[in-house]
């Protein structure tokens, strides 16, 4: 029990990474290198069954720290979601592929301030694939840091973007995992 | 007679074989490297510590030198080519990035991505001079006679056409949404930007200091390579590269590649195309003529090949 409470304290912290008095970039502008997170997990389940989670665009619950999905277009590419998160952020995505028989889903981040999440020009892929009866799913993300121009702030800087993403990814797999073995 | 002959042939041969073996200069920007493959096997022949995150590259004309640009390192690294070694850093305030060489191999050229400017440099002295340019100066292109450098202004939807003797800026010419790449063909008549958010292609009149066509791209296109008479676009979205007719403009065809293919050069000879799988850490070699994907070799983290990568005699 102990253990969901520090995988939640970790990722609250991660996706609420509040600091005061930040130069606030352009969302689309960005540095010169680019990040990027891989995170797996194997899931006691049909892929099936995680795939009806995870591949609904419209209901992202199963992720720890969001509070409410409003969306519209489905999973259609170009659909639309709307994360409110549970300390009040928000997140707006788009799907930019979809394919329901390789199991796989890829969306942006078309808005999200970096006080929310410390990231520009984000993409990330989820991925399901059965492994003999169990689910292995794969969770990529490619981003720029929070900060566009050189000399980052430390909240802004590659490692903030990487520890952040990384804590999200981890804690939602977890979640997810915990939510298809029930 | 006869011998002489065949001694001349095998003098020929002698002096152009070592330099016409294709390789690729691969700058790993997570590993913080520049990989050298042999692009005949795909071989991997050096892995060169370079730091500063490096992102730009280019090889001179007569493949004696890479030049590396570290974004975040603020500095230009200088490779000899045939050596596989570093050579010597020069500083260069900013966020140097884009980087190509002039034909006779004196000039460096570097895009300052945040300070607005295109930065001469003397490999052997260093910086020279620079020149202003437009907002997020990214890539770098030299036409053939090395008379027009062409920079493309990523925040400003222009490229700049920089006068390489006077070094002045003598036009702008307004392009698709983020140009980031540019590339100008062997005749130096036309270039092409990849048009990152308007997932286009520009297609440039350098004479004319104007835009002739538009052609439509997957997803994020980053980069442009010419083969065969064909337009190659790297789509970093899509894993896709997108294959026109340079004479037609009429595509021919999209082919599926590694996730994220940033960079991308064609082979000396133009049979193959290059492209370097930025999230795969995979450079995939492709059949120019057939489109066949012939062969993937693996690099250092997060390859990103931004410029002229590929050495061999053209």
């Amino acid at each position: 029990m102990s253990f969901v409470i520090a995988r939640r304290a970790v990722v609250g912290a991660a996706l609420s990474l509040v600091s005061a008095g930040l130069v606030s970039a352009p969302a689309l502008a960005h540095g010169p290198s680019r990040q990027k997170v891989v995170e797996k997990i194997e899931i006691n389940a049909p892929a099936d069954k995680v795939w009806a989670i995870v591949g609904n665009f419209q209901d992202m619950s199963w992720l720890p720290p969001v509070a409410k999905t409003e969306g519209t277009g489905g999973n259609d590419v170009g659909a639309k979601r709307k994360l409110t998160l549970k300390d009040g952020g928000v997140i707006e995505e788009s799907v930019t592929k979809y394919d329901a028989a390789g199991k796989s889903i890829a969306y942006k981040i078309d808005t999200v301030d970096v006080k929310v999440l410390p990231v520009n020009n984000y993409a990330a892929t989820i991925t399901v694939k059965d492994a003999g009866g169990k689910t292995e799913v794969e969770w990529k993300g490619a981003f720029y840091r929070g900060f566009m121009n050189n000399d980052p702030p430390p909240e802004l800087s590659d490692e903030a973007a990487l520890k952040a993403v990384t804590g999200v990814y981890k804690a939602g797999l977890e979640a997810l995992k915990a939510k298809a073995e029930k | 007679m006869r011998n002489c002959a065949s001694l001349a042939w095998m003098l020929a041969a002698a002096l152009v074989l070592p330099a016409s073996a294709d390789e690729a200069f691969v700058t790993a920007q997570g590993a913080g490297a520049l990989d050298i493959i042999d692009v005949a096997t795909m071989k991997p022949l050096a892995h060169l510590s370079i730091g500063g995150k490096p992102a730009g590259i280019a090889v001179s004309r007569d493949g004696a030198r890479a030049y590396v640009t570290s974004p975040e390192g603020q500095f230009l690294t200088v490779v000899d080519a045939r050596a596989r070694k570093v050579e010597r850093q020069i500083p260069i305030k900013g966020g140097p990035l884009g980087v190509a060489v002039s034909p006779d191999g004196k000039s460096v050229y570097v895009a300052d991505l945040y300070g607005k400017r295109l930065v001469e440099i003397d490999p052997d002295r260093g910086e020279t001079r620079s020149v202003a340019v437009g907002a997020m100066a990214s890539g770098v292109a030299v036409t053939p006679d090395g008379g027009i450098i062409l920079v493309a202004d990523r925040d400003d939807n222009a490229i700049s056409v920089i006068d390489s003797g006077r070094f002045e800026r003598v036009a702008t010419i307004p392009v698709g949404k983020h140009p980031f790449g540019v590339t100008i063909d062997a005749a130096g008549l036309r270039a092409y930007t990849a048009d990152v958010e308007s997932d286009s292609v520009s297609v440039i009149d350098i004479g004319a200091r104007k835009v002739i066509a538009t052609l439509k791209a997957e997803s994020r296109p980053y980069t442009v390579a010419l083969a065969r008479g064909r337009i190659f676009v790297a789509n970093q979205h899509a894993d896709s590269v997108s294959v026109f007719d340079a004479a037609s403009l009429a595509p021919v065809a999209v082919l599926k590649v590694g996730e994220y293919p940033e960079g991308i050069a064609a082979s000396a000879d133009g049979g193959r195309v290059y492209v370097a799988n930025w999230f795969a850490n995979e450079l995939w070699a492709i059949d120019a003529a057939s489109l066949e994907i012939l062969e993937k070799a693996q690099t250092g983290d997060g390859p990103r090949a931004f410029g002229a990568f590929i050495s061999g005699k053209r």
